[in-house]
């Protein structure tokens, strides 16, 4: 089986490494016939990489421990849920399932768009392939899936943290998202290399674009929610390089969607629209290689990670190719059109992308800060939570305001008088929402109180933004006002369906800032004894003692407590630790009570069982945390909207870009 | 985007939000607080809720080592062999720690490391 695996990761890299090659030397003389062979060889490596992941996947679930692979990361007792989310449990699967996604995606894309990357951008193939072929090398000279041993009696088993629902999903689709990125940057080199620097390459792309975006977004909360109930410190964001990784790039693309905006209305910011898209895709290699490197912890583990140096390489070869590239064609990009004005929609998404970028920057900075010590002055320096968190609000709040009032700026020169009127409603209902949060008392946190402000001074625009649109409509024609509704969003899909992400972020806004500036904690450095009582805010803990069960490959240990509030019994919560047998590690079991009317979770983490029955003890109150889930699923909404195929906006496209063979 | 740029790093290198991180034979060099990262040693004494646990860390790639005390929450991989970084301050040859300050680390999140296996 094994030998399968490696055969078909061997084919797959010669068929990738053809398509680059013979596709380059295609595309570079014009030669049609054998471009098509090199297209057809990046479908067909689809197939062959098809097969290696079926052959691991067939491993890891038969428990065949002869695979190296599979007895690292696997166990007999592992339930077979887990056994499959093993695939991406560790470097060489992960690797695996990059290259898989990525001929997958990019098989596609090209599928979709035949005539374009064979007429117009025939450089598509070559530079897709060129990616692929780093990771079919990878896989097949430096870090095998398929490498065998004389198989083990059991398997060392799989993290015991990742045997959590939350990371049978979150990692795939954090996959789907970084190499979903390679599409838009594949298209903007090629538009490059193939002098065709119209924004036709953005147009295709913008739904990859879009897709890619949202599944990284959906799969940044999906990690924080694991990391909340499965971590179990009490929070769900802690700066993490490993949650890092994946806010980068997502920064970047985000700051990409809006410019490409200004780019296909205006005709501006051609240059910066391939750096942005170029740097996207940096980061999400960048990512890849911190989540996979672990170099970030320490510049000596750089040395232990078999594939840390190649990708920190490949990351340069992409970074030096993509400047080149985009200095070569300089003359091509320079933009026809200027900025007008500074009050303009165009100024409002440029804003909005400066400070995008810069805090893409510095949180690159503060992730790589601790590297760039250690080589400057010979020991690690290391930023924490408050570098970020300052610059997550000097620059999250001015994004914020952006929000709010960049729909309502006109495109070209916006009259300031208009704008203020517009703005009138929001500032209004931003002003009553402050005083009253102050006369409620959030004035205990004032980044809190200015967040909240913000976010209703958003949120009223957002919704203004819908009203004024209904009635527009409604005045227009004889629909009642829901289908006046329905039709100003389905006929602006885009721009409503960026709206509700809008509306998402900052719902996501004021769950972070409930959980973060007005949560309650309690730790008391005394043991609890069994029959004891524990108060914190409005509730009551009874530690009513602990039991001990036995499941499949763990000892679960569990504290139980009867809970009340305002003295009314809510029940019982048990919380504890699971120790795992095969993996000989333990881990923390929270408890979590949602409450959904009053928006508020009580989380409880249980420190230690002492061997006398009593336990260590540290509880939380989180407000609105559970508006940090809702946010995610509204942003899949939202994206969801802005990407539904639109009939009417492709017969406009069709008549925009005939394609004529070059 | 310079002038951005410029402020933090001023930030980084004025304000306190940054910490030295240090192996533990740098740690005679410095005074102040400092997050130190090593390799717990055997044996683990006392308790970490009630007097304090005690270990000694050793550097990573190397020999030289320091005792230390600690307070608070033990995180789950805390266990000898494993990588690990607390913050605190060298007091008379003692390192001891600030509470809750204790990180094991995972170099990667999803695998376990080379050294971990061995243990």
């Amino acid at each position: 089986m094994a030998d399968l695996g490696r055969a078909a990761l061997v084919v797959a890299f010669g068929l990738i490494v053809y398509a680059a090659l013979t596709g380059g030397y295609a595309a570079f003389r014009g030669r049609r016939r054998l471009l098509e062979s090199a297209t057809n060889a990046l479908f067909a490596s689809l197939g062959a990489v098809a097969v290696a992941a079926l052959v691991l996947l067939a491993a890891l679930v038969r428990d065949d421990f002869s695979f190296v692979y599979v007895a690292d990361h696997t166990s007999r007792e592992l339930p077979l849920r887990y056994a499959v989310s093993a695939f991406w449990g560790g470097q060489e699967g992960s690797l695996l399932l990059w290259l898989l996604v990525l001929t997958g995606m990019g098989s596609a894309a090209v599928a979709l768009n035949r005539k374009l990357t064979r007429d117009v951008l025939p450089w598509t193939v070559p530079i897709l392939g060129g990616i692929a072929s780093f990771f079919a090398f990878m896989l097949v000279f430096v870090a095998s899936p398929f490498a065998t041993a004389s198989a083990p009696a059991d398997g060392v088993g799989l993290n015991p943290s990742l045997q959590n629902p939350y990371m049978m999903a979150h990692p795939p689709l954090l996959y789907l998202g970084y190499v979903g990125l390679t599409i838009p940057f594949a298209f903007a080199m090629a538009a490059l290399a193939s002098r065709r620097t119209d924004e036709r390459w953005i147009v295709v792309t913008r739904r990859w674009t879009l897709a890619s975006w949202a599944f990284l977004g959906f799969a940044i909360l999906l990690g924080a929610k694991w990391a909340y109930e499965e971590v179990g410190w009490g929070g769900w964001y802690a700066w993490d390089p490993v949650e890092n990784a994946a806010l980068m790039p997502w920064l970047v693309a985000t700051a990409f969607l809006h410019s490409v905006m200004v780019q296909e209305k205006k005709n501006m910011l051609r240059v910066w629209n391939v750096i942005l898209v170029a740097g996207a895709f940096a980061l999400s290699l960048f990512g890849t290689f911190l989540t996979r490197s672990g170099v970030i912890n320490s510049i000596h583990s750089f040395t232990q990670s078999s594939i840390g140096a190649w990708f920190l390489g490949f990351i340069a070869v992409v970074i030096a190719a993509s400047i080149t590239l985009i200095l070569v064609r300089l003359p091509l990009l320079r933009s026809p059109t200027r900025l007008e004005s500074l009050v303009s929609r165009e100024a409002a998404f440029l804003y909005n992308n400066l400070f995008l970028v810069a805090l893409a920057l510095t949180v690159l900075w503060g992730v790589v800060y601790p590297l760039v010590s250690e080589a400057v002055r010979g020991f690690a320096v290391t930023v924490g939570a408050p570098y970020f968190d300052f610059f997550a609000i000097a620059f999250g709040l001015p994004l914020v305001l952006l929000m709010g009032v960049g729909p309502l700026v006109a495109w070209r020169r916006a009259s300031l008088r208009a704008l203020g009127t517009s703005l009138l409603w929001p500032t209004g209902v931003a002003l009553v929402t402050g005083a009253v949060f102050l006369a409620a008392g959030a004035g205990s946190s004032p980044a809190g109180l200015v967040g909240y402000t913000f976010a209703s001074f958003v949120l009223a625009a957002i919704v203004l933004e819908f009203a004024r649109g209904t009635r527009a409509r409604r005045s227009l024609g004889d629909d009642g006002w829901l289908g006046s509704f329905a039709g100003l969003v389905g006929r602006n899909r885009r721009r409503y369906g960026g709206y509700v992400v809008h509306a998402a972020i900052v719902i996501l806004l004021i769950g972070a800032i409930g959980i973060g500036g007005f949560g309650t904690t309690r730790e008391p450095r005394r043991a609890l004894a069994p029959g004891a009582t524990m108060r914190i805010g409005a509730y009551d803990l009874t530690y009513l003692g602990s039991v001990q069960r036995r499941s499949a490959n763990a000892l679960e240990m569990r504290a139980r407590f009867d809970v009340a509030r305002d003295g009314k019994p809510l029940g019982v919560l048990s919380a504890g630790k699971n120790r795992y047998f095969a993996e000989q590690q333990t881990s923390n079991e929270v408890a979590i009570r949602s409450d959904w009317l009053r928006g508020e979770d009580l989380f409880v983490i249980v420190g230690k069982f002492n061997n006398d029955g009593s336990i260590f003890l540290k509880v939380l109150i989180n407000p609105l945390v559970n508006l940090i889930w809702l946010a995610g699923l509204v942003f899949v909404g939202g994206s969801l909207i802005a990407m539904w195929p639109d009939a009417r906006e492709q017969r406009r496209l069709a008549r925009r870009f005939a394609y004529a063979p070059a | 985007m310079a002038a951005a740029l410029a402020v933090f790093l001023l930030y980084t290198s004025l304000a306190g939000g940054s910490t030295p991180s240090l192996r533990p034979s740098q740690l005679a060099a410095h005074s102040g607080t400092v997050s130190l990262a090593g390799v717990v040693l055997s044996p683990l004494r006392g308790d970490a809720h009630e007097g304090g646990l005690r270990f000694r860390l050793r550097d990573i790639n190397g020999t030289g080592s320091v005792p230390v005390v600690y307070t608070g929450s033990v995180p789950d991989l805390f266990a000898v062999g494993r990588d690990v970084s607390v913050r605190g301050k060298l007091q008379d040859g003692l390192f001891v720690a600030e509470r809750d300050s204790l990180v094991t680390k995972c170099p990667s999140k999803y695998a376990p490391d080379s050294k971990s296996k061995q243990t």
